[in-house]
């Protein structure tokens, strides 16, 4: 098995020179035939490197622990569900994920488009293949998948490690990966149109759904690590602003810019350096965000092994940068905008802020991650930056960028007037004051930026209800439909339009989930004895005693606590201490309960328990609203898939473009 | 004024902004990180200051570092000499992958020759789905 894998990764390696080389030559000589021939190459390299993937599958399933990173990842304890999933847990895992999601993506692409783009599509497979040439040959080279173990196999492996025995670590790192991966779909459109200088918006428009799809993927990956941390990691919160979590972070902020700036391309032919300027940045930070959590030079919470991959990284990426810079510096005299900025007072210059404040915000936490390499280098120490840092710009950039979510979308392109402004948006600013207002006499103006993120968000949540107010009431003047009917119709006959809405709605609860639960949360810790009880938040947690309990590769002690509010008993919450004989480890596992009414949480630790085992201390939190983050992820995933699905209407007009476009360019 | 130097000033105050924020933030909230031997040699006065300090858990003084719930106290080893400084961890959450062998970083102060942690503060560099496997399978 450990050969066949090997042999497989090398032939995908051979495959992706072929193609890249080919796709070159086809370039250059317009050889249909050769590019043909270049795109069954770059098809192949994915069955090939599929194959690689079944190989470590099956050797993760059979135990096979010949091979090191089944050796050190897996154990004959672990349930079959982790078995798997322990594919992505070693690096060399890992990277076969990457290449594999790479192939396939560019198997889709060169099937997407085996009949349209044939001027961008060699110089696509070309860059494609490049980049598949890097990662396939460090699987080869570099960080083999299939080394086998120096001398006689181990009995049994070392074991996964507990914290990523969680269903939320099956999930979340392939799709962090999915949108990592394939926005580089995106960045070879790009390059592809700067080399063969067909810079208009066709190219925005193959990869719009691609550049959607790695940006949804991206949003709901990070959504998936930030629960599992709240409901693994056992500090009580969600997100630490890591480097892992940061380099996540980064390349979606570049992409939601992108994902705006396009639309001002697209409608006024406008912003085409800037465009590509951020497909660039978007692939660069997602690249290098695998170089961060590879290279080890920046501490984090996560596993920063030294190893040889971050090097050859680090090089890509500068190769990546160099090769982009050179090609946007080269066709800057095609890059010109069709149309000026006409006024600030226009949709597209909101865009612009929009996209200044993203950028500045990813800037921001990028200079917070090398801080520690720039100080280094410059003061021969170490320095790094903590939350504070952190969270100073969340509420700096983040709150403008808030109010720009629901003034945006109502703006007029080209130029608003002040009195239409004053139409438009008196109802939602209104309803923002008196939310404020009400808010702090309600005693929430302890946190100003909190305060002000809630107003905030009543002004976009107004803006977004009056829209679709509007859109029914004409579908219904016009169809004379249902009102239910009419908001199907509505979205369906604007998906990208209705489904951004959606988005931004999810942006709402998402700000409202994080503001109450960082600004408002409550912490409590208490030793606690048989009987004794702790209060927190209007909660009583009276301690009954101790509970053991075993799985088929752990051991769990848990502390039973009867929950009551104002005399009435809300039920038991037993948070517990766990521990893991095969890899010599123990774990908290927390308890959650969680009201549905107002989506807040009473978090429960079991800080520790006492040698004669008569007293536990435990520390208990009271997170508001906090559900409201992961209510966020599901109406963002909604909110994607319809910007995403197909739309017959937008094709024909699409297809109507190209066919203008061919016409004035013979 | 036309349109396009009103952008142009816009774009330069906000780029000028930024950098002021960057530089205030900075200003308030940096650490400085420094290992047991650099804490040791005094490296920009890390002994009479708040500093995060990296290096290998070793030892333990109650027992077994994975099943030691806080207030305990470890010993701390340089991860390039044989350099040590004892940690007084005095409360808070201990990390689950928190044993001996293991990276940590933790925040705190010397006083009288011991590293006085603060709560909370211990951070171990735990496996993950990004380990390289190199650390006996357990990062």
């Amino acid at each position: 098995m450990a050969t066949f894998g090997t042999a497989a990764l090398f032939v995908t390696f051979v495959l992706a020179v072929y193609a890249t080389g080919a796709a070159v030559l086809a370039a250059r000589r317009r050889d249909r035939r050769l590019m043909q021939s270049a795109s069954n190459a770059l098809t192949a390299a994915f069955g090939t490197t599929l194959a690689a993937t079944f190989a470590l599958l099956i050797a993760l399933a059979r135990h096979d622990f010949s091979i090191r990173t089944v050796a050190d990842t897996t154990s004959l304890q672990l349930p079959w569900q982790y078995t798997l999933s322990a594919f992505w847990a070693s690096q060399e895992g890992s990277l076969l994920l990457w290449l594999t999601v790479l192939t396939g993506a560019s198997a889709l692409v060169m099937f997407q488009n085996r009949r349209r783009n044939r001027e961008l599509l060699p110089w696509v497979a070309a860059v494609l293949g490049g980049i598949t040439v890097f990662f396939s040959g460090m699987l080869s080279f570099v960080s083999q998948p299939f080394q086998q173990v120096s001398g006689p196999p181990p009995a049994n492996g070392a074991g996964l490690d507990p914290a990523l025995q969680n269903p939320y670590m099956v999930a979340h790192p392939p799709m962090l990966y999915l949108g990592y991966v394939t926005v580089a779909v995106p960045f070879a459109f790009a390059m592809a149109a700067l080399i063969s200088g067909r810079v208009d918006s066709r190219w925005l428009v193959a990869v719009r759904r691609w550049t959607l799809f790695s940006w949804m993927c991206l949003g709901v990956g990070m959504l998936l690590g930030a629960h599992w941390a709240y409901v693994e990691i056992g500090w009580g919160g969600y997100w630490a602003w890591d480097p892992v979590e940061n380099a996540a972070l980064m390349p979606w902020l570049a992409a939601t810019a992108f994902l705006h700036s396009v639309m001002v391309q697209e409608k006024k032919g406008m912003l085409k350096v800037w465009n590509v300027v951020l497909v660039t940045a978007t692939f660069s930070l997602a690249l290098f965000g695998t170089f961060l959590t590879r290279s080890g030079v920046v501490g984090s919470i996560h596993a920063f092994v030294q190893s040889s991959v971050g090097p050859a990284l680090l090089g890509f990426i500068a190769v990546v940068l160099a090769f982009a810079v050179t090609l946007i510096v080269w066709r800057l005299p095609i890059l010109r905008s069709e149309h000026r900025l006409e006024s600030v007072v226009s949709r597209e210059a909101t865009f612009l802020f929009n996209n200044l404040l993203l950028l500045a915000f990813a800037f921001a936490i990028l200079w917070g991650v090398v801080f520690p390499i720039l100080s280094e280098a410059v003061r021969g120490v170490q320095s790094t930056v903590s939350t504070p840092y952190y969270n100073f710009f969340l509420v700096a950039f983040g709150l403008p960028l808030l109010l720009l979510t629901g003034i945006g979308p109502l703006v007029a392109w080209r130029k608003a007037s002040v009195n239409s402004l004053a139409r438009t948006f008196r109802w939602p600013a209104l309803s923002a004051l008196a939310a404020g207002a009400l808010l702090a006499l309600l005693g929430l103006g302890s946190s100003t930026a909190g305060l002000t993120a809630f107003s905030l968000c009543v002004f976009v949540t107004i803006t977004i209800g009056l829209e679709f107010a509007r859109g029914m009431s004409a579908r219904r003047a016009i169809a004379g439909t249902s009102w239910p009917r009419s908001l199907v119709d509505l979205i369906g006959r604007n998906r990208r339009r209705y489904g951004g809405y959606v988005v931004h709605l999810a942006v709402v609860l998402l700000v409202v989930g994080i503001t109450a639960s960082s600004a408002y949360s409550t912490a409590s810790e208490a030793t606690l004895g048989p009987g004794q009880s702790m209060r927190v938040a209007g909660y009583t947690l009276t301690y009954a005693g101790l509970t053991r309990s075993s799985d088929t590769n752990s051991t769990t002690t848990s502390a039973v606590l009867d929950v009551s509010r104002n005399g009435n008993r809300l039920g038991s919450l037993s948070p517990g201490q766990r521990i893991y004989p095969v890899e010599g480890r123990s774990t908290n596992e927390v308890d959650i309960q969680r009201s549905m009414l107002t989506g807040t949480d009473l978090y429960t630790i079991l800080q520790g328990i006492s040698k004669d085992g008569r007293s536990v201390t435990v520390k208990a939190l009271v997170n508001p609203a906090v559900s409201l983050i992961w209510v966020a992820g599901a109406v963002f995933l909604l909110g994607a898939l319809i910007t995403i699905w197909p739309d017959p209407r937008e094709a024909r007009q699409l297809a109507r473009r190209y066919a203008a476009a061919l016409a004035r360019e013979a | 004024m036309t349109v396009r130097p009103r952008l142009v000033i816009a774009l330069a105050v906000a780029s000028l902004l930024s950098v002021f924020l960057v530089y205030t933030a900075l200003a308030g909230s940096q650490t400085l990180l420094v290992s047991v031997d650099q804490l040791a040699a005094n490296t920009s006065n890390a002994k009479s200051r708040t500093v995060q300090l990296t290096g290998t858990a070793v030892r333990c003084e109650a027992g077994p570092c994975s099943r030691l719930d806080a207030p305990f106290v470890f010993t701390l080893k340089d991860d390039g000499s044989s350099g040590t400084v004892r940690v007084r961890y005095g409360g808070g959450s201990v990390p689950d992958a928190f044993k001996e062998g293991r990276h940590v970083i933790v925040t705190g102060r010397l006083r009288d020759g011991t590293f006085v942690a603060e709560p909370d503060s211990l951070v171990t560099k735990c496996p993950s789905k990004y380990s390289g496997g190199g650390d006996g399978g357990s990062g």
